[in-house]
């Protein structure tokens, strides 16, 4: 994980700040009038709210490639599909992910959401997932645990070598696409973290019900 | 018979430290390959193999080599690069990997460590201070007075009154159960683990053996060793320990609470209010439970240190293999012996520790996989952020949570009590690898 911070006085973030809005209203003289006339409505409504809205987010990265904002990480794959790959994959999921492949995905704890999407003809396959941490680390304990739903879920790529196969982990940094930018509500909250404060607020909700009796 | 090659696997894989215990780690920097490669044809013949583990009395020597090292003593490139990337790297270098940061950081670390100077890893184990002293003399003899490899750092260590750790804690209790390796297995091992997760050309856990470094004859039934060197922070701990209890008895509870055993090594599970001497002395009890009857750690914490390290039956929230991150460890306490008085900021810095020998097959994950996941984390055992009471590396304000009715305690003011003060990740090879290095060509 590493984290860029940039220290700069206040008149100097500002300065910079009109430097790089000048620079995107350029960019912008190419642009629809859409566009441009959103461009204009929030830079006005920034100059309205002062500079702290120039400071930079921290940026970090989730092992070797990805992005990682606090304890959350972001994996997106585009790779080529098997011919059939597609069909045989919503067949898949239509009868048994709902029960087994969910169930499983649950055990791993890690995962707040995956989406598979059939891209190009069912020929590409783009696969987007926010979990916790690192995912190269527990490779090991997928493999062992709950290797067939992974194979399923990921057998349908070219050249898939198998979940159980060490080459797994370059497979899959190779169709690795880094996001362009991404956007996270909670970066403190893992996945554990978030179900067991529904846990504690339902609990809460209860015992405030019967104080108030 | 074992399947294992143990002719050929070197004693300290399989051998359990013996108790009492004496012993010396020498460090050597090799200055010219060919001097090298003669040290290790003098050395050889010494260096002990796994044959007889279980019985065997005799004090050993233990040699494992840096990738600097095989680098020096004039190993082919085509070799070097089939050595996975972070062994090549060096444990200083994967510090981001390992969360050895701030306090941890390399930059704060004792010399020799971390700067490549660490080549050649000699460890002379004994049962008896005598034998112990003859062994060193034989490892010192194959170094001294020959020229063109030097010791860059001699540490003794063991000899400590009842073979205590720096915390006054009896450790090394709870290794892990390698299939085919030729002993009966001591009640509470648990199941058979694939002896190639520990020994490099064995199936590991996936069923089919890790990758191996080449040729075959230099990778086989060598393994990779993880030596990481604390400074034991004894005044900062015993503080911590007064300034959260009332007496004598809840201080020991708190220790116990804190490792999940009493310093005796008694676990709690089967010792969960009072201290048992003799249960824990007795290593055909002392190691014989699961977490069946206690899946919220009212008894062992589920942030307690035995428990993170393995933690058995454990209902996780997280997927886990947990016979996927087990390794043998050899820990070994140097320095000033366990006191109870000492309180002061001054004790925190008298010379006193462990050196780690953490082996497995794939040393270098599992330990990066420990350091991030289960000692400087807490969410795999749905603790949050909390980290090892007794490895992590703390932040001001980290707590430590003991489970009990009706409400959990939770105590604030963990620091790092074990200060990271070096580390090297080696190669542990067989005997026969060790003869293939002595006699590489220019």
């Amino acid at each position: 994980m590493t984290i860029d911070t940039v220290q700069k006085t206040p008149s100097e973030q500002t300065s910079e700040f009109e430097r790089k809005v000048q620079k995107l209203r350029e960019i912008y003289a190419d642009a629809g009038p859409i566009s441009k006339t959103a461009l204009e409505n929030v830079i006005r409504g920034l100059n309205a709210g002062g500079p702290e809205a120039a400071s930079e987010a921290p940026k970090e990265s989730a092992g070797r490639i990805g992005a990682r904002q606090g304890r959350v990480s972001e994996l997106t794959v585009i790779a080529p599909l098997k011919p059939g790959g597609a069909k045989r994959m919503r067949a898949f999921f239509e009868t048994l992910h709902g029960n087994v492949g969910n169930e499983a995905v649950d055990r791993v704890g890690t995962v707040h959401d995956m989406r598979w999407v059939f891209l190009d003809n069912d020929t590409k396959l783009l696969f987007a997932s926010t979990y916790d941490g690192d995912w190269d680390p527990y490779i090991d304990d997928f493999a062992t645990k709950i290797p067939d739903i992974l194979d399923l879920q990921f057998g349908e790529l070219e050249g898939w070598p198998g979940v159980r196969n060490p080459a797994v982990k370059d497979f899959i940094v190779k169709y690795q696409v880094q996001s362009y930018f991404w956007y996270v509500a909670s970066p403190n909250l893992t996945a554990v973290e978030t179900k067991r404060l529904e846990r504690v607020g339902k609990a809460l909700d209860e015992f405030l019900d019967k104080v108030g009796e | 018979m074992p399947a294992l090659d143990l002719n050929e696997i070197q004693a300290t894989v399989l051998r359990h430290r013996p108790e009492p215990y004496f012993g010396t780690h020498i460090m050597l920097r090799i200055d010219d390959a060919r001097a090298g490669r003669l040290f290790l044809r003098r050395l050889a013949p010494h260096v002990a193999s796994a044959a007889n583990w279980w019985t065997a009395g005799d004090a050993w020597i233990a040699v494992a080599i840096s990738y600097p090292g095989l680098v020096a003593l004039g190993v082919p490139e085509d070799s070097l690069r089939s050595f996975p990337e972070a062994f090549r790297m060096g444990m200083a270098a994967r510090a981001e990997k390992l969360c050895d940061i701030g306090l941890n950081d390399p930059n704060n670390w004792d010399l020799p460590f971390g700067k490549g100077h660490v080549h050649i890893l000699l460890s002379a184990f004994s049962d008896t201070e005598e034998k112990w002293r003859r062994a060193i003399t034989t490892a010192r003899s194959q170094v001294e007075g020959h020229g063109g490899v030097s010791i860059v750092l001699i540490q003794d260590f063991g000899a400590q009154p009842g073979s205590l750790n720096p915390f006054g804690y009896k450790d090394g209790i709870g290794q892990p159960n390698i299939e085919d390796s030729g002993a009966e297995p001591l009640p509470g091992q648990g199941q058979a683990i694939n002896a190639g997760e520990f020994v490099l050309g064995y199936p590991a856990n996936a069923g089919v053996p890790l990758p191996m470094p080449q040729p075959e004859v230099l990778g086989r039934n060598g393994t990779f060793v993880g030596l990481r060197k604390y400074q034991s922070r004894v005044g900062a701990f015993n503080r911590f320990l007064h300034e959260n209890t009332k007496n004598d008895g809840e201080r020991e509870l708190l220790a116990a609470k804190l490792v999940g055993r009493w310093r005796s090594g008694a676990p709690l599970t089967l010792a969960p209010t009072r201290d048992d001497p003799a249960l824990g002395q007795d290593p055909q009890r002392n190691n014989d439970f699961n977490y069946t009857g206690d899946p919220d750690g009212k008894q062992v914490p589920l942030g307690c240190h035995m428990r993170r390290m393995n933690p058995r039956d454990s209902r996780m929230p997280l997927l886990t293999d947990v016979n996927s991150h087990r390794i043998i460890r050899r820990s070994t306490t140097y320095g000033a012996p366990y006191d109870p008085n000492a309180l002061s900021e001054a004790d925190d810095e008298i010379e006193r520790g462990l050196y780690f020998l953490f082996i497995s097959a794939k040393a270098m994950d599992t330990l990066e996989f420990l350091q991030r996941d289960w000692i400087n984390d807490g969410n795999f055992m749905g603790l949050s952020n909390e980290r090892d009471p007794l490895l992590g590396l703390h932040q001001e304000g980290d707590t430590f949570t003991i489970p009990k009715d009706p409400v959990r305690r939770r105590i604030h003011g963990v620091q790092t009590f074990n200060v990271l003060r070096g580390g090297e990740y080696m190669f542990m090879p067989s005997l026969s690898a060790l003869k293939w290095l002595a006699d590489l060509k220019e």
